[in-house]
């Protein structure tokens, strides 16, 4: 699925080329500026990758009356200008598709990032038909998913400028994060999660509403949402888990949006779930994990909050490549547990 | 052997925080939170980089990630299986 479309400016968005015409920088191409439009209602982001000063991108911003989540206006390769985009939006390169009319400039995207999807502008408006640009649930966060992604941008310069510490930068941002039991209205976007997270995600396969509504009635299952939220904007639903409840907790999805990433969101969650386990009497919090390249943000947040893997295979039995692997992260509650940040309410 | 690796991962921390400390850390430094301070996503990109550059697929192997305990724990880590292919 493509989540963001990362767009070249002259010849491409731009009917003409910026800086040829300093007086009268050419106009929006207008069935481009459309996509635009059509594609941020379906809660894909954009972007823009171009060889232009910095006014360039604000120039676009004006004539196409779009925001763009995150803009490299600059003189370096596009490769370099959209791996700086994926790390400012926490994407990876299979989630991005980037268009230029140049066709040296998508040879050489195509060359250093093979997963991106590079298409030329003239088969941009087809390609908004493929179901990777057509989203089957378009969710309230989603619809606001390119103003999010503003408000993270603004989030982000405010933290370089800030000094302190990460702690410290999220009370002065006023971060709140609600953990709770989620109600049946939670659904939709706790099904988009699921199909949408991969570096905050324990299995690597979605739950329909329907499962999802099956273990909301459970007495054996909890499943718990996550709403994050600071002074720079609500970010709604950002994650959740399913429980399985007992004299031990077993954790078969846990999930992340990773807007909610350097932010303590994960961090917070999983203290949560083990206090929470601790409090009714459970021994330890066992969270099966596919081993995958896709997760390990998600493996490094478990091993940080003590979950162990035991039995760990040998490097000489490494598994067959493609073949999947599922390792149980446990954590024993009878070992300290960190204290909930106070911006978490309880 | 070991003592390159520690200089080069030094340099490579450098490189990923753009920061000159890592260059002067002593070898027992965490890399996460208090230490290097890295989070989930920049010990992300350093396995990535470590794979990229030395062939040692960290997060395929070690599932405890105990690598990421500290400077010389990557380097002992990715020494022991550079020396045995």
């Amino acid at each position: 699925m493509i989540k963001c479309v990362i767009w070249d400016l002259d010849n491409t968005l731009l009917d003409g080329v910026f800086l040829e015409s300093p007086d009268q920088p050419p106009p929006a191409n207008p069935g481009l500026a459309g996509l635009l439009h059509e594609l941020g209602r379906r809660g894909i982001l954009h972007a823009i990758a171009s060889r232009n000063p910095p006014e360039a991108g604000q120039y676009a911003e004006r004539v196409t009356g779009h925001s763009f989540a995150a803009t490299r206006c600059d003189w370096g390769t596009k490769s370099a200008a959209i791996h700086a985009i994926m790390a400012e939006l926490g994407l990876t390169a299979d989630s991005v598709a980037f268009t230029d009319d140049d066709p040296m400039e998508r040879a050489e995207v195509s060359f250093s990032l093979p997963d991106i999807l590079v298409l030329a502008p003239e088969d941009m408006s087809a390609a908004a038909g493929w179901p990777q640009f057509s989203p089957a649930v378009v969710t309230d966060e989603a619809r606001r998913r390119g103003e999010l992604y503003r408000q993270r941008r603004v989030r982000q310069e405010e933290a370089r400028a800030f000094g302190g510490s990460r702690d410290e930068f999220l009370l002065h941002s006023q971060t709140r994060v609600a953990i709770g039991p989620a109600a049946a209205d939670d659904l939709p976007r706790l099904h988009e999660l699921s199909v949408r997270t991969h570096q905050f995600n324990s299995t690597g396969t979605s739950i329909s509403e329907a499962e999802l509504a099956g273990l909301l009635v459970s007495s054996a299952h909890e499943v718990l949402a996550v709403r994050l939220a600071d002074m720079f904007g609500d970010d709604g639903l950002v994650g959740g888990c399913v429980l399985a409840t007992g004299s031990s907790w077993q954790v078969p999805l846990l999930m992340m949006s990773c807007r909610a990433l350097g932010r303590g969101v994960i961090d917070a969650f999983l203290t949560w779930i083990c206090r929470g386990a601790r409090q009714a009497g459970a021994a330890h919090v066992a969270l099966p994990c596919l081993i995958s390249p896709r997760n390990v943000p998600l493996r490094i947040a478990l091993t940080g909050a003590g979950f162990r893997v035991d039995g760990v295979p040998g490097q000489d039995a490494a598994p067959d490549a493609g073949a999947s692997r599922i390792a149980v992260y446990t954590r024993d509650l009878a070992k300290p547990l960190p204290e909930l940040p106070s911006w978490v309410a309880q | 052997m070991t003592g390159d690796l520690t200089a080069e991962i030094r340099q490579l921390l450098a490189e990923l925080t753009g920061d000159a400390r890592p260059l002067g850390a002593p070898r027992d430094t965490a890399l996460l939170r208090d230490g290097i301070g890295l989070d989930s996503l920049g010990g992300t990109v350093l396995l990535t980089e470590i794979d990229r550059r030395y062939g040692v697929d960290i997060a395929g192997e070690d599932l405890n990630l105990d690598c990421l305990a500290s400077i010389g724990a990557l380097a002992d880590y990715v020494a022991a299986r550079l020396a045995t292919p």
